[in-house]
């Protein structure tokens, strides 16, 4: 494996962005930094930045608001990229399904490599789904 | 890591693009607020629409997300509206249950509060500690719901999940954890320094604006005003359960904090009451499917404020209108005018002392009238701004 | 224990009397369907008066919201208004091709988001009110376009919306 595949998995950085909706998902994700749970010990390094993220973490129901700002920020991290829906909202419009200004999911503005079912998911579940996407990364 | 390089990802990350609308327009002379302009069509959903294409059931788990934090202050609200329209007593352990969860509710949702509102202010420890302790409250909530954060706990008609003496207990233990430390962190805004030049005097709304205004909740309690929909209003057992409101008369965001932390042991000792007071008998009544024609207001007094639904049933399963209005929106207009006069550099602390949303504040334009200048900031480059600010002032 | 069905007392009933008496010929219809819950209806003629006599003569200074609805022949706004816990609901229909009514946030001026709010989603005009720039709705939202109005299904306002983002 390169030195620069071993170090994306092992501090793969992540930027996380709320795209509105209930914030439930969000909650649980600032949750996941919190000493309880605390993702930094695994090496996830939260960044305020597209232009250092490795991963971009999305929650919340994408409305057509949003949609601009998250394929520009999708736009500014530099390759290769990962996208991680968190809950059910970024994965398939969740419970605003069918509301007039609420897409199904985020993956219908841009690709995702991992989807994260939950309403909200658990800090335990968000965690998780962040290794599987590293065991993905590994694997390729 | 340094404490200034730590951010709470919440909020949309970077303004892109000149297209994108500003939640608040703030119009600034140098380093203060002349005056502010509010826009929030950002998190705009759709939710009043889709409700009537939805039945009363269906309905139960949409407006449970229309916040996250307070979740099941609109749950509550909810059931309540409906069971008016049907005419429907729930029985009273089942009054005592939502009593419980929703006050664990504000407990919870206190606690977050107070641990944003150190992150505004650069107190990163304090936010940790005020997240881990809140833990024990969700603790508290999964055991008996069965979830952290939104609890599909209530139906119509009563609630879904029963309280056992186990629970009660390890609430019990838990929740005078909770109070402990609320003491302990109240002391702490009240000596620390640091807390004290950012809150006391800052973001002043005068009782009288903030009655012009129609301010809610903490907002107005902190400005003086005993107002609350459990005393004034009574609903679930509120009327049982003896409680004090909260007020202080600082009308700044240090009252407000105050006020936080005193409603914390507040709801600490309501839920303890009705814990050590649950009556037996049913948990749940069987609802009709079809509500007959009715209008009915229902309020209740959700963390930030009251919480009013009103709901318009047809004779069928669906809702003919369901209108909700969260208490965020009835204090932008007070939080707005506290603002003016202030530095910039209190602006997100001041936003925060209402206890808004997350997104609903994070985008604010800027028009210096003395240069001319207009620019953008997100809510994490003006916290940066006013720690700065702060450090050299 | 607070019971929905509760008899209407006191301060309750003391409204609804100082109503009949004082806005007697104006009130459409009064509705009391329990304590602390008043339900009035006005017509568009007398609205202004109603607003001023409710909230300076007696003290309904609070405002929780303001409901728009599509009543089908007719736009319907209710202002929910509230004095020490009686929430009393100030009805008034108006027709939907002349959807206009006076502002009333020279007398509360808490009600200058929900008017924004109602006139986003319905269309309604306040007159005299300081700013009615769209409040909720997204950015570039076509105009004509009233989310609440029965008229405006979902269907056909997710195609509305589609076609202007085609760039």
């Amino acid at each position: 494996m390169g030195l620069v595949k071993w170090a994306r998995i092992k501090s793969p950085w992540v930027l996380h962005f709320a795209i509105g909706g209930c914030n439930g998902c969000d909650i649980e994700v600032a949750a996941a930094l919190t000493p309880r749970y605390d993702v930094e010990r695994f090496g996830i390094l939260l960044k305020g930045t597209p232009r250092h993220a490795d991963v971009l973490t999305i929650a919340g129901s994408l409305t057509r608001q949003v949609r601009e700002r998250l394929l520009r920020i999708y736009e500014q991290m530099p390759e290769p990229k990962f996208v991680v829906a968190v809950g059910a909202c970024a994965c398939s419009g969740g419970v605003f399904q069918k509301c007039y200004n609420v897409y199904e999911g985020v993956d219908k503005a841009l690709p995702v490599d991992a989807y994260i079912p939950g309403c909200p998911p658990k800090p335990e579940a968000i965690i998780d789904g962040v290794v599987k996407l590293l065991k993905k990364i590994e694997a390729s | 890591m340094s404490e200034a390089a730590f951010q709470i990802p919440v909020g949309p990350q970077h303004p892109a693009l000149k297209e994108a609308p500003e939640n608040f327009t703030f119009t600034i002379d140098g380093e203060y607020v002349v005056d502010v302009k509010a826009r929030i069509g950002y998190n705009h959903r759709g939710i009043e629409k889709a409700a009537e294409g939805r039945s009363y059931i269906q309905n139960l788990y949409l407006v449970e997300r229309v916040c996250g934090i307070c979740s099941i202050a609109h749950v509550s609200t909810y059931t309540q509206a409906v069971e008016e329209a049907l005419n429907l007593e729930i029985p009273s352990r089942a009054k005592y249950i939502r009593t419980i969860i929703y006050e664990l509710n504000r407990v919870a949702s206190h606690y977050l509060w107070l641990g944003l509102a150190g992150h505004e202010i650069g107190f990163d420890t304090l936010f940790m500690y005020l997240w881990r302790d809140r833990e024990i409250a969700l603790n508290i909530l999964e055991q008996i719901t069965g979830n952290r954060v939104t609890y599909a706990a209530f139906a119509i008609g009563g609630v879904r999940r029963d309280i056992s003496p186990q629970m009660v207990e390890n609430a019990k233990s838990g929740l005078s954890v909770l109070a402990e430390r609320m003491k302990y962190y109240k002391k702490l805004c009240l000596n620390e320094p640091t807390v004290l030049k950012r809150a006391v005097g800052v973001g002043v709304l005068k009782p009288q604006d903030a009655i012009a205004l129609c301010a809610v909740g903490p907002t107005l309690r902190a400005s003086g005003i005993k107002s609350d929909v459990r005393a004034d209003d009574p609903y679930l057992v509120y009327d049982e359960v003896p409680f004090n409101v909260v007020t202080y008369d600082g009308c700044d965001v240090a009252s407000r904090v105050l006020v936080r932390c005193d409603e914390t042991l507040v709801s600490i000792s309501i839920i303890k009451h009705a814990l050590d007071h649950l009556p037996d008998g049913p948990i749940r009544v069987k609802a009709p499917r079809i509500v007959p024609p009715a209008e009915v207001v229902s309020r209740t007094e959700a963390p930030r404020g009251e919480l009013i639904h009103y709901l318009r049933s047809n004779g069928t399963d669906k809702p003919e209108r369901l209108k909700i209005r969260s208490p965020t929106l009835g204090n932008i207009p007070s939080i707005c005018k506290s603002l003016i006069g202030g530095f910039v550099a209190d602006i997100p602390i001041a936003l925060a002392s209402a206890d808004p949303c997350f997104t609903c504040t994070d985008r604010m334009a800027f028009v210096n009238v003395s240069n001319g200048k207009r620019w953008v900031w997100t809510k994490e480059q003006l916290r940066r701004y006013s720690l700065k600010w702060y450090q050299q002032n | 224990m607070a019971n929905i069905a509760q008899k209407p007392t006191g301060e309750t009933l003391e409204v609804e009397e100082n109503l009949k008496e004082n806005l007697g010929s104006k009130i459409l219809e009064l509705k009391v369907p329990r304590n602390r819950r008043i339900f009035v209806s006005v017509e568009k003629t007398a609205f202004r008066e109603a607003a001023e006599y409710l909230t300076k003569n007696l003290e309904f200074k609070h405002i929780s919201t303001i409901t728009g609805r599509d009543a089908g022949g007719q736009t319907e706004v209710i202002y929910h208004l509230n004095r020490r816990g009686v929430e009393l609901s100030l009805r008034v229909q108006i027709p939907p091709r002349e959807a206009t009514l006076p502002t009333i946030t020279d007398l509360i001026p808490g009600a200058v988001l929900y008017e924004r709010e109602v006139h986003d989603l319905l269309g309604v005009k306040f007159e005299g009110h300081p700013d009615l720039s769209p409040l909720i709705l997204p950015e570039e939202w076509p105009t004509g376009v009233y989310p609440l109005k029965k008229e405006w299904t979902v269907e056909k306002i997710r195609e509305k919306i589609a076609n202007l983002e085609k760039r």
